[in-house]
């Protein structure tokens, strides 16, 4: 099983800056918690899966650029999306 | 909006952008690229704004982050383009293909997409373009939804 670097860079590299913007809300009801994130890591590398090695290297049996894309969002969330940088930003 | 949409919708909007990401990845061989798949970015950021609202929505998109992804992704296109005339005297030569062989191998190396089909800047072109795709159309929607707060202000 061979990854290519370029998909995994780029993929990540999005993920990871829409992953930054990510922020609790102070003011509304509903709060993602770990437990989301991790639902949601599952349900991308199902559909990761289903996607089948796009684009078209046959190089994994997944699409790694789908998977690195979530690991990115979950990363720059990880990073940058805590209570403490959302205050921050807002005062 | 009704609270089970609002539990789902944050989640799906996430794969929507993974799927978005997928989509500009594959550029360089399928039918849609970089737009595309910056729209479908821009359709789960605007699925979120949406059902959320602008206050409540997960994503928080400042006008200084919209503004500076646009930039990047600008300047990305015409720092590549560029790149292409300097060092071979074409505006926006492929320099990770090297076509007529009148590059530097280092040249070529650093421009070249890792991956087996050798695209070269192709890949690139498509990352900056999405970016810019996705603040384009999700800034309209930003826009129209602030556009009572902005109203407001100039009619006090």
């Amino acid at each position: 099983m061979i990854f290519y670097l370029g998909p995994l860079v780029i993929g990540f590299l999005l993920g990871f800056i829409l992953g930054t913007r990510i922020k609790p809300s102070p003011e509304s009801k509903l709060k993602f918690d770990a437990e989301v994130y991790l639902i949601v890591l599952i349900a991308a590398i199902v559909v990761a899966y289903y996607v089948g090695p796009f684009p078209y290297y046959l190089d994994s049996p997944l699409a790694s650029g789908f998977v690195s894309s979530i690991i990115g969002i979950l990363i720059g969330k990880l990073l940058f999306g805590r209570e403490g940088s959302a205050k921050s930003q807002i005062e | 909006m009704s609270t089970i949409l609002k539990l789902f919708t944050f989640p799906i909007s996430l794969i929507i952008i993974c799927y978005g990401i997928n989509t500009i990845l594959g550029g360089h061989i399928t039918p849609g690229g970089g737009f595309q798949g910056g729209a479908m970015i821009a359709g789960g950021l605007i699925f979120c704004i949406i059902v959320y609202g602008l206050e409540e929505s997960p994503f928080k998109l400042s006008h200084d982050f919209l503004a500076a992804i646009e930039s990047a992704g600008a300047l990305g296109y015409v720092f590549l383009g560029l790149a292409g005339l300097v060092f071979s005297g074409f505006f926006m030569y492929n320099l990770g293909v090297d076509i007529y062989g009148i590059v530097p191998s280092t040249i070529k190396t650093i421009f070249n997409y890792p991956d087996p089909l050798n695209a070269g800047i192709i890949p690139y072109l498509n990352f900056v373009v999405g970016l810019k795709v996705l603040v384009g159309l999700s800034a309209v929607v930003i826009a129209f939804l602030e556009s009572d707060k902005i109203l407001g202000d100039d009619t006090e």
